[in-house]
């Protein structure tokens, strides 16, 4: 202790940085972030920074919430890998799924995509895997002849599983690269469509299954990005409506849970509303308000 | 998982003091900080959970338990009237002539509880009728007509016409027969300045008897900023829970009936026309803090 005082440092003590650990807490909860998780976080920095040292120069507080931002970032940054890539040099026809509970925007989102991968040059073709919500099938069908997109769809009340594969059978003989896989929303309590979302996986055989879930989401994205990924194992995940004012720390709560990343944000009602994920820039977002205080 | 484990560890720290008499300035603390928790994870706002848990403490101390109550039971009974002090017993909704607005988030379910509310109200002898003012959301109306026939309930909308204002104008004239107008709109949020000097323009033209939030059981503290902007446009009289069959505790609806100064309306349950009840308090309380019936106990005290 005496010699770090000498080389102009502190040794920092564990009621040091309770208080700055608890205020941080708050922040994360005020953001969205699930508790257990922000618990998780925070006892990782509370053992890494009792016993350390710091500069008498630097603020407990500050050395506190720099260890968080480290963290956060790691954890937000989890799998994160080159979508773009991926999707070029994958086999073609590359089928995406996407799964989620009602009304997060998973259809509007494929819609998104369908546009972004044409700007890209690579075609693609939706298929109305949501066989059950009134209205599914015409919202699907107005979205396919705005884009100019082939859509496949069935009856409704018919088999998911079926559509989707009707579709990459189509793609298959088509030369289209790319299946958007559509799925009704569902929640995660719901076991028989759970079961269902299972069977889709299995007879599709799906090459990405992406989870969407939205930024206005609170402590229960965590359990349903958990029990999504148990259900048919996902690539990553978007988070729409990150329009909406919201911190989004349900951005750490899935990457932290599925430890898949997020590979897209959604920004908007329109068809260009839609960001490659930035981890850096979200962790800003989470921390912002702490910043403009200070 | 985790939500039924701090249930339960609200409930071992108020075990302990089930027999004694006296309540310790540390026993205090304790369960004030297990209320909070189960709270924050229910999704409530972080500083209404403070708020709360200091008139908690203040009260668990300072009043005396009444004659032949354990510690625990006067702290439980405290903490339920504070909470039903704050979520109030469930909007009034008379049985008679009205019309209702339903606003809120996208995808928060407003359209399926237009059909829900019609269906109930249906149940209760009355005609309702809804009307679809969404033109922007592709199969918008599509949806909502299907929903209203399942429901068996009138239903107005005009695929063809993209003014939501005259939308709703035409559709309160064309059912005007019906006892009950339920007139859904799109969704949409705060920050959308455009869309909410729109839901204004809706609102004036309808003259409701009854703004509805409606609200997703799962949305975080959002649902304070959101409640509050949708309250200072057109006025919020109660909110509507949606998707209470998953696992999601609803605090965003305490946050925004604090936030209103309303109550909650409704409870949706399912994605059928059936899956609709009134609210009742207790019910959502013992689920706010994972709790059995605290309303029983209260009594009891
Ligand atoms: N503001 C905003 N709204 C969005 C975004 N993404 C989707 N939405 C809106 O959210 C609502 C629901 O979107 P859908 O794409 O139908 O959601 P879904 O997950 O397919 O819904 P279900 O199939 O019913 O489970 C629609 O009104 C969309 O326009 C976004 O990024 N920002
Ligand atoms: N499980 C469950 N799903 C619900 C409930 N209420 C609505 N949903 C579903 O949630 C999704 C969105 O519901 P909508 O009624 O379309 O929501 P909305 O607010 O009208 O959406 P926009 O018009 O796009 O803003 C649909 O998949 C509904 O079936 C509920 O109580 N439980
Ligand atoms: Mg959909
Ligand atoms: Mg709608």
């Amino acid at each position: 202790k005496a010699k770090s005082f000498a080389r102009g440092e502190i040794v920092i003590e564990e009621q040091d940085v309770e208080d700055p650990l608890w205020e941080l807490e708050m922040a994360l909860l005020e953001s969205d972030v699930e508790m257990s998780v922000a618990q998780e976080m925070l006892d990782g920095i509370r053992n890494d920074l009792v016993g350390a040292t710091r500069k008498f120069s630097a603020e407990t507080g500050d050395v506190v919430e720099d260890a968080l931002r480290d963290s956060l970032l790691s954890v937000i940054s989890v799998g994160q890998f080159d979508f773009d890539q991926r999707v070029a040099e994958a086999d073609k026809p590359l089928v995406i799924i996407f799964t989620g509970v009602n009304g997060v925007g998973k259809t509007t989102s494929i819609a998104k995509l369908s546009r972004y991968f044409e700007e890209r040059g690579y075609s693609s073709v939706m298929a109305n895997g949501d066989t059950y919500r009134a209205g599914a099938n015409q919202q699907i069908r107005e979205h396919a002849d705005a884009l100019d997109t082939k859509l496949i769809a069935h009856e409704q009340g018919g088999d998911p599983a079926a559509v989707i594969y009707d579709a990459v059978e189509y793609a298959d003989a088509h030369d289209i690269d790319i299946v958007l896989g559509d799925t009704a929303g569902r929640l995660h309590t719901s076991e028989g469509l759970m079961d269902q979302l299972e069977k889709i996986g299995r007879v599709v055989d799906p090459d990405m299954t992406i989870f969407v879930d939205e930024a206005v989401a609170g402590q229960d994205a965590v359990q349903r990005a958990k029990e999504f990924d148990e259900a048919a194992e996902i690539d990553g995940s978007i988070l729409t409506k990150a329009d909406a004012d919201s911190k989004g720390g349900a951005a750490i709560s899935i990457s932290h849970v599925t430890g898949k990343p997020i590979l897209f944000l959604g920004t908007g009602q329109g068809y260009d509303d839609i960001e490659q994920f930035d981890p850096e820039r979200m962790v800003e977002r989470l921390l912002g308000d702490e910043e403009e205080e200070e | 998982m985790v939500l039924d484990n701090l249930g339960s560890s609200l409930r071992g720290s108020l075990d302990k003091l089930s027999g004694k008499s006296r309540v310790s300035e540390d026993d205090v603390e304790e369960i004030v900080k297990e209320i909070q928790r189960s709270l924050l994870q229910a999704d409530v706002d972080v500083s209404l959970v403070m708020d709360l848990s200091s008139s908690i403490k203040e009260r668990a101390l300072e009043e005396e338990p009444p004659g032949g109550t354990t510690a625990r039971d006067h702290v439980l009974s405290i903490v339920y009237e504070e909470l039903v002090g704050l979520v109030g017993e469930s909007t009034e909704i008379p049985l008679e002539n009205q019309t209702i607005l339903l606003a809120g988030l996208q995808g928060s379910g407003k359209t399926t509880t237009s059909a829900k509310m019609a269906w109930w109200f249906s149940k209760k002898g009355l005609r309702p009728a809804v009307i679809q003012t969404d033109t922007f959301r592709p199969g918008a109306y599509d949806q909502a007509k299907e929903m209203c026939s399942r429901a068996e309930v009138d239903f107005y909308g005009d695929p063809d016409n993209e003014d939501p204002v005259d939308i709703a104008r035409k559709g309160l004239e064309e059912t005007a027969d019906a006892d009950i107008h339920i007139v859904d709109t799109a969704g949409r949020h705060a920050l959308e300045d455009d869309l909410i000097d729109e839901i204004e323009e809706i609102e004036s033209v309808v003259d409701p008897d009854r703004n509805l939030l409606v609200l997703d059981a799962a949305i975080g503290q959002g649902a304070k900023d959101q409640a509050q902007q949708f309250d200072e446009s057109i006025g919020i009289d109660g909110v509507v829970i949606t998707k209470l069959d998953g696992t999601a505790k609803g605090g965003g609806a305490l946050t925004a009936v604090n936030e209103t100064d309303s109550s909650i309306a409704f409870l949706g349950s399912g994605e059928t026309v059936q899956d609709v009840e009134r609210f009742e308090p207790n019910g959502f309380i013992s689920r706010l803090l994972g709790m059995g019936d605290l309303k029983q106990l209260t009594e009891r005290v």
